[in-house]
C-alpha cells in the first residue's frame, strides 16, 4: 500500500526530527562543564582549559615514555588566499572541534575524521583597524553557542550544529580603531569580553553579557574617570579622575583589554589585564596613568574592581600589562598555601600576587636583560627605574632621545599564554631576547588614527637564538630549564600530567619536551609557523593533541632587525591533530 | 529507455504527481529540485501558478522575476528555484496576511528554468514556470558594493514606497541595500540577507520571506498588500546585522 509507505515515511520523519531536536540539549555546554573543564579530559570547552588558563591536562597516556609515538591524525586546511598568523586555541566538545582563523573566521570539523561540517567567514569592512595582524585568539561554548569576537569589534555566537549567526552585539565602533582578536570566556552563563585598539587611542574596558542573548549586563573601563555601567544604569566611575592623569589625556588613554582574561571560581575574582597607556611617549603623561600596563581583579557579577596591580606605572615603553594571570597555588616551605597567581610581563619580570589582594609576592627576571628598572621593589610594589632608559621628551618638532631598552615592546613574552603544572609546581613561559632603540615624536591624537607618538627598531640581543621557552620556579624565581630557538617564540604552551610542556616554533615545528628537565622528546613540521595553543584531549580512550599552524603574528609585521631569522618562512592556515594510538600508549 | 524510467522513477516517488502535467520546461534538475527543495513531497504542475520573467534577461545580475497564485486557497509557503543555477534555491515567501504575489530581481549564472512552487493546506505543491534566456554569470561576479568598498556606508538601509492599485488594494515596494554575495565570487565570503518580514504596524506578521545567495544586490522586493498604508520591516543577514525597518506615508 502507498499510503501506508507513506505514513510510515512520516512516521519515521518525525522520529528524526525528535532525535535531533533532542541531541543538542544534551550536548549543551554548561556552566558546570565549564567550571570543570581543567579536570575533565575528554573535552576543552574554555580558552586556557579551564577558567583558571593553567593550560595543565590531567591526562598522561601520553608521556615521556610514549610521545615518540604520537602521529598526524588528520590535518584542515582553512584554505583561501588569506592566510596570516593562525594563534587560535581551538575547543572540543560533543564529537566537535571548534577553531578561529585569520580574518574572523570559525572552522566546525567531526573530531573522529577531520571532515568540515561548517564554515563561518565573518565579513569585514575594508576599514579594519587591527594593530597587529588580523588574528583570532580562539572562542567560548556556552549553551549550544560558539562565542567569538571580530576585528570589526563584534561579538557573535554561532549554532555549534549549524554555524549559522543566533546573536551578533557590537561591542564598539571600528572606524575608531576598536577591533577584537581575544577569546571570550564564561563565567556563570556571562560571557566576558575586552576590546582591542590600544595603538588608537581607544578606551579599554570589560563588558559582561548574557551569555544566552547578548544583552550587556555590565561594563567596567579600564581607565580612570570613566564611567561604568550595571543593568543600564551608572554605575561609579573607575578609580578617580585625573589622579593619575593629566589634563584630557585620560579620554583617550588606551588601556585596552585586548588579550581577554582569567577567572578563579575560589576566589570569585575576573583577572583582565590591561594594555599600554596612550600615546607611548610619556612625557605627555605624567603620573602612574592608572588603570594602564596593570591587572584589574573584577567581580564578575558587578564589574566592580576589587584590586589592582599595576605592572609597569607610567609605561613608555609600551611594554603592556595584558598578559594572563594564571590562579596557582603556591606552596610554601612549612606546608602554608597561599592562594596565588602568577605573571609573566612584557617588561621581563615574572610576578608572582596573593590572588586574594593583589599583594606583590615575588618579581624577578626570566629575560637574561633588563633595561629599564634595576627591579621591583617588593615593599612598595613599584618598580626602581633607570630614568637614563626612559626613551627623552620630543623638543617641538624634533623627536626626542633615543635609548636602548630591553625587553624590546615585542616583550620578554608576549601574548602566547604560558603554562603552569601543579605536579611539577612550574612555570613555562614562551620568552624572547630581544631589546629595541626607541624615541619619541610629537603626536596629536585623531580618531582612528596611529596614536604612538614613538618610533621603534627591534633588535635581537644574541645571534644564535632569539626565543627561549623557559620553566620557572613561582617559589625561587629561578629559570630551571631553558630551550633556546633561534626565531622568536610566538606560540602558546600546554603542560601535561604525562610529565610533557608542548609548544611551537615559527620554523613550523610542534615540539614536546620533558617537563622536568627541558630535554626535547618529540617534533613534528606541520608546514609553517606555529603561533597558535596547542590542546589536548581523550576521544575513544586515545589521548589526542591538536594546534593550528600558520605563521603571522606581530613579529613579521613589527619585527625589525628580526626579519634576518623570519624572512624566508611561509604563511599557511590548518588545524593539525594528532594523536597516541591504542597500540602503543 | 532512459527518460522512460525516469518518469516511472518520478511517479512512483509521487503518487499525486502523476496525475499532474508534466513538466513543460523539461528541466534536467527538476528531479533534484523535487527531492531537495520541496523535499520529495506531492506536486502537480498547476496553471493557477503563474511566473512572469523576461524571455531573455539582459542583465544577468538583475532579472525581474515576478509571480501571482490565484485560485488557490490555504497557500502555506511558495519556493522560488533557478533549477540550473549554482545555489538554486532564490526565495521562500510565506503570506499570511496578504495575496501570494511577489515581484523581486535575481542573479542567473546561465539561461535556466525558473520554478515557483505553492504548498496548499494539503500538502500539495502546485507548480509553475518559465524558461529565462541568459548570458551569464551573474552568481560569480563580486557585488557592486562589495567591489567598491561602499556597503558599509549603506548596509541594511531600507527605503519604501506605498501606492494604490485599480483594485482598491495597496502595492508595497521595498528596497534593502545589502551586497547579497554569494560566496562564489574569489575571495569573497557568503553575505547575504536570510529573512526580512512584514508587519503591519501594529506588529502583526503579514508575509515572511527567507532569500537566498541568488537575489539581487540591494534586494527590491514588490508586495500586494491590504489596504494598509504603515508597515514595518524585520529582518536579518547571515551575519546577524540586523534589519529594521517603518514604512509610513
Amino acid at each position: 500500500m502507498k499510503s501506508g509507505d507513506l505514513f510510515r515515511k512520516v512516521l519515521l520523519a518525525s522520529a528524526i526530527s525528535l532525535a535531533l531536536t533532542a541531541a543538542p540539549l544534551m550536548a549543551a555546554v554548561t556552566d558546570q562543564d565549564i567550571a570543570n573543564d581543567a579536570t575533565t579530559p575528554n573535552d576543552v570547552v574554555s580558552y586556557g582549559l579551564g577558567l583558571q588558563g593553567q593550560r595543565f591536562s590531567p591526562l598522561d597516556k601520553l608521556n615521556t615514555e610514549t610521545v615518540k609515538n604520537l602521529i598526524p591524525a588528520f590535518v584542515l586546511s582553512y584554505g583561501d588566499e588569506k592566510q596570516r598568523g593562525q594563534e587560535a586555541q581551538p575547543l572540543v566538545h560533543n564529537g566537535k572541534i571548534f577553531v578561529t582563523a585569520s580574518y574572523s573566521r570559525v572552522f566546525a570539523v567531526d573530531a573522529k575524521t577531520g571532515e568540515e561540517l561548517w564554515q563561518y567567514d565573518h565579513r569585514l569592512p575594508d576599514g579594519i583597524l587591527p594593530c597587529c595582524d588580523v588574528v583570532n585568539r580562539g572562542g567560548a561554548l556556552y549553551d549550544n553557542l560558539f562565542i567569538f569576537s571580530t576585528l570589526d569589534a563584534q561579538l557573535v555566537a554561532l549554532d555549534q550544529d549549524t554555524g549559522k549567526v543566533v546573536w551578533k552585539e557590537k561591542m564598539e565602533d571600528y572606524k575608531a580603531g576598536y577591533s577584537n582578536t581575544a577569546a571570550p570566556i564564561v563565567v556563570n552563563g556571562k560571557v566576558i569580553t575586552g576590546v582591542s585598539g590600544g595603538e588608537f587611542g581607544i578606551v579599554g574596558k570589560v563588558e559582561a553579557r548574557d551569555a544566552k542573548t547578548g544583552k550587556l549586563i555590565w561594563m567596567r573601563p579600564t581607565v580612570e574617570g570613566h564611567m561604568g555601567t550595571l543593568d543600564g544604569k551608572d554605575n561609579g566611575i573607575t578609580g578617580e579622575t585625573n589622579k593619575s592623569w593629566p589634563g584630557d589625556l585620560w579620554k583617550t588613554g588606551g588601556a585596552a583589554t585586548w588579550l581577554g582574561g582569567t577567572y578563579d571560581a575560589e576566589t570569585n575574582t575576573l583577572f583582565f589585564g590591561t594594555g599600554n597607556p596612550s600615546p607611548w611617549n610619556s612625557h605627555l603623561r605624567p603620573g602612574d596613568n592608572l588603570y594602564s600596563s596593570s591587572v584589574l581583579a573584577i567581580n564578575p557579577d558587578d564589574g566592580k574592581i576589587k584590586w589592582s596591580y599595576q605592572w609597569t606605572p607610567h609605561d613608555g615603553w609600551d611594554f603592556d600589562g595584558v598578559n594572563e594571570f594564571i590562579s596557582f597555588d603556591l606552596k610554601q616551605a612549612d606546608g602554608k598555601v597561599i592562594k596565588a597567581g602568577g605573571h609573566a610581563d612584557r617588561n621581563g619580570f615574572f610576578y608572582v600576587l596573593d590572588r586574594t589582594n593583589g599583594q606583590l609576592i615575588s618579581a624577578n627576571p626570566f629575560v637574561n636583560k633588563v633595561t629599564w628598572a634595576k627591579g621591583i621593589d617588593l615593599k612598595t610594589g613599584r618598580p626602581e627605574y633607570d630614568d637614563a632608559n626612559r626613551p627623552g621628551a620630543p623638543s617641538g618638532a624634533d623627536k626626542g632621545q633615543s635609548v636602548f631598552a630591553a625587553p624590546s615592546f615585542l616583550g620578554g613574552k608576549n601574548w602566547m599564554p604560558m603554562a603552569y603544572n601543579p605536579n611539577t609546581d612550574l612555570f613555562y613561559v614562551p620568552s624572547n631576547e630581544w631589546g629595541m632603540d626607541i624615541w619619541n615624536e610629537p603626536i596629536s591624537y585623531k580618531k582612528g588614527a596611529a596614536y604612538l607618538g614613538a618610533g621603534f627598531t627591534i633588535k635581537p640581543l644574541n645571534e644564535d637564538y632569539i626565543g627561549a621557552l623557559r620553566a620557572m620556579d613561582p617559589k625561587t624565581g629561578k629559570i630551571v630549564w631553558e630551550a633556546k630557538n633561534k626565531a622568536p617564540l610566538w606560540g602558546g604552551v600546554l603542560t601535561t600530567a604525562g610529565n610533557l610542556v608542548f609548544t611551537g616554533t615559527p620554523e613550523g615545528y610542534l615540539k614536546a619536551f620533558d617537563a622536568k628537565t627541558g630535554q626535547e622528546l618529540w617534533k613534528f613540521q606541520t608546514g609553517s609557523g606555529v603561533v597558535g595553543c596547542p590542546i589536548t584531549w581523550e576521544q575513544d580512550g586515545e589521548q589526542f593533541v591538536a594546534v593550528p599552524s600558520g605563521w603571522g603574528g606581530a613579529v613579521p609585521l613589527w619585527g625589525g632587525e628580526v626579519a634576518k631569522s623570519i624572512k624566508h618562512l611561509n604563511q599557511g592556515g590548518s588545524l593539525w591533530v594528532f594523536k597516541l594510538p591504542k597500540t602503543t600508549s | 529507455m532512459r527518460p522512460l524510467f525516469i518518469f516511472l522513477l518520478t511517479s512512483l516517488l509521487s503518487p499525486w504527481g502523476w496525475a499532474a502535467d508534466s513538466d513543460t520546461l523539461n528541466s534536467p534538475q527538476w528531479q533534484f529540485v523535487h527531492t531537495r527543495f520541496l523535499k520529495a513531497e506531492p506536486y502537480q504542475f498547476d496553471g493557477a501558478v503563474k511566473v512572469e520573467a523576461p524571455t531573455d534577461a539582459e542583465d544577468s545580475l538583475n532579472v525581474p522575476i515576478s509571480f501571482q497564485v490565484d485560485g488557490l486557497e490555504g497557500i502555506q509557503e511558495i519556493v522560488v528555484v533557478a533549477d540550473l543555477n549554482p545555489i538554486p534555491q532564490v526565495l521562500r515567501f510565506r503570506p499570511k496576511e496578504m495575496r501570494p504575489h511577489l515581484s523581486f530581481r535575481m542573479k542567473l549564472q546561465q539561461g535556466s528554468p525558473i520554478h515557483v512552487a505553492a504548498k496548499t493546506a494539503d500538502g500539495l505543491w502546485h507548480v509553475g514556470g518559465v524558461w529565462v534566456n541568459a548570458a551569464g554569470g551573474g552568481c560569480t561576479l563580486p557585488s557592486v558594493g562589495t567591489a567598491s568598498g561602499d556597503w558599509t556606508k549603506t548596509l541594511g538601509q531600507v527605503s519604501a514606497n506605498v501606492w494604490q492599485r485599480p483594485d482598491g488594494s495597496n502595492r508595497l515596494r521595498v528596497r534593502v541595500m545589502h551586497p547579497m554575495d554569494t560566496g562564489l565570487a574569489s575571495g569573497i565570503p557568503t553575505f547575504h540577507i536570510e529573512n526580512l518580514n512584514v508587519l503591519s504596524e501594529d506588529g502583526k506578521v503579514l508575509a515572511e520571506l527567507d532569500l537566498f545567495e541568488p537575489i539581487s544586490e540591494n534586494p527590491m522586493l514588490s508586495f500586494d498588500v491590504p489596504k494598509q498604508t504603515q508597515f514595518k520591516l524585520e529582518g536579518r543577514d547571515n551575519n546577524g546585522n540586523k534589519i529594521q525597518a517603518e514604512v509610513v506615508q
